[in-house]
């Protein structure tokens, strides 16, 4: 566990005196709720859109993609992926050290969106707010466990920015599915179906297991 | 005594591209071994296959008698790369407390103030890496590689880019390393500087060994003809 803490506070660390990854999320995914705010006018003023849980992750999917593809990046230069890939043991420690500090980063920028996204489309947010967070974590840990796992993967190649969201996406079916029907549930006010919930921890289990196991082979040269 | 590196049949496939040809080496307890050859020759890929950056496509690794295989033998190895593998935005010490951690040292900041106090590097230690000159970056990288106190150290190509101060002063930390009875496998253009770095080199050619020699003839020219792919004809 002391690779996964070391790493992540070296992440956070890094950002906080970079502030380029966290930046670019959050001025991309603000950007994109001000687009759908101008490409849905003439919504009624007084509720929702029908389709703001899917308009939210959408935003939540793209920024994470950029964040995600960033989250190498760094290791890239002066070759510290190697430092990473020599540390002793398993290698899915460090799979779990970079795709904490991605949830870590990912969550700031969703947290700001969500209120931005409150504000342009008039949504409760406070009392949407428990169960609303509760769904993200879940679709996020999801987003972040096969997002580090490809990233890690497409790092290497000439065509990084354009494999990961290629890789990426159709994985990101299953937990769109979940996240969206449980951020719909948590935004009415009603209970967040169960299915949802049992959908998102399933697939959630599943990707971190095989990604932590897949790890040792990614880093490989 | 017993090898602390050892390989048997390496390969190395990328492809098509055979970088490695069935190297079989032995480096014992506290020797140093130079690994010389042209650019492309597998020099390289060798010390990453070695270090178990690169899984090799056939062959066996071990490290002080642990496979290379699984990982165990990383907690006794120290590399340092063509790069720094240094964090730009940490500062020295910041770096070497981190390696510190991913490695399980037990108290990563008083080992990493011994190492910078120990290497001279007291006074950049709380500097960002990215703003210190590229020796003072090399001779940190040599402190990061032997945050663990590691018996084994490979070394690829560590003069490359310094100038005539730096690479003395990194000439004599790697005798304090020897000194202290650490195995080293160093991969280096300075043929010259052989005899002083270590006590037998290994010259590749084509991913194959094509040349060994030990002290006391270990000759800077001899290796050189071999290095030129004139060995057979010097000799």
């Amino acid at each position: 566990m002391s690779i996964v803490w070391a790493i992540l506070r070296k992440d956070l660390v890094t950002e906080w005196r970079r502030r380029d990854r966290v930046a670019a999320m959050l001025v991309f995914s603000l950007l994109v709720v001000v687009v759908f705010h101008f490409a849905l006018p003439n919504r009624a003023t007084d509720q929702a859109p029908a389709g703001a849980p899917g308009l939210l992750w959408l935003a939540y999917v793209f920024a994470a993609l950029l964040g995600l593809n960033r989250a190498f990046a760094l290791e890239l230069e002066n070759d510290a992926l190697s430092a990473l890939a020599l540390a002793p043991g398993d290698r899915g420690w460090v799979f779990l050290g970079k795709a904490a500090s991605s949830f870590a980063l990912i969550g700031v920028v969703q947290a700001v969106t969500a209120a931005a996204f409150a504000l342009v489309f008039e949504i409760d947010l406070i009392a949407a707010a428990p169960r609303l967070a509760g769904v993200v974590a879940l679709g996020t840990l999801g987003i972040c466990s096969v997002g580090t796992l490809f990233s890690a993967m497409a790092i290497r190649t000439r065509f990084r920015e354009v494999l990961l969201p290629i890789l990426l996406l159709p994985a990101l079916f299953p937990i769109l599915a979940g996240a969206v029907r449980g951020t719909a549930a948590a935004l009415a006010g009603t209970p967040i179906p169960f299915e949802a919930i049992q959908l998102l921890i399933v697939v959630d289990g599943i990707y971190l297991i095989v990604s932590f196991l897949g790890f040792e082979y990614v880093l490989d040269e | 005594m017993s090898a602390a590196v050892s390989a048997r049949g390496l390969v190395k496939r990328f492809g098509a591209l055979t970088a490695l040809r069935g190297i079989d080496l032995d480096v014992e307890r506290g020797g140093a071994l130079a690994v010389l050859g042209r650019n492309g020759a597998g020099k390289s890929t060798l010390l990453r296959v070695l270090s178990g950056l690169a899984r090799p496509s056939a062959g066996e690794v071990s490290i002080e008698g642990l496979p290379q295989r699984g990982g165990a033998a990383r907690r006794v190895l120290g590399f340092v790369g063509h790069a720094t593998m240094l964090y730009a935005e940490l500062t020295a010490r910041e770096n070497l407390v981190f390696t510190g951690r991913l490695l399980g040292v037990d108290d990563p900041g008083e080992r990493a103030d011994h190492l910078l106090e120990e290497d001279g590097l007291t006074e950049v230690a709380h500097r960002r890496v990215g703003g210190l000159s590229r020796g003072t970056c090399q001779r940190v990288a040599i402190a990061r590689a032997l945050v663990h106190d590691p018996q084994v150290v490979l070394l690829d190509e560590p003069f490359t880019g310094l100038d005539r101060r730096s690479a003395d002063r990194l000439g004599a930390r790697l005798g304090r390393l020897r000194t202290e009875g650490r195995t080293l496998v160093l991969v280096t253009h300075e043929i010259p500087q052989v005899p002083q770095l270590a006590e037998s080199a290994v010259v590749l050619e084509a991913g194959r060994i094509v040349h060994s020699a030990s002290a006391p003839d270990l000759d800077p020219r001899a290796l050189e003809h071999w290095v030129l792919g004139e060995g057979e004809r010097a000799s």
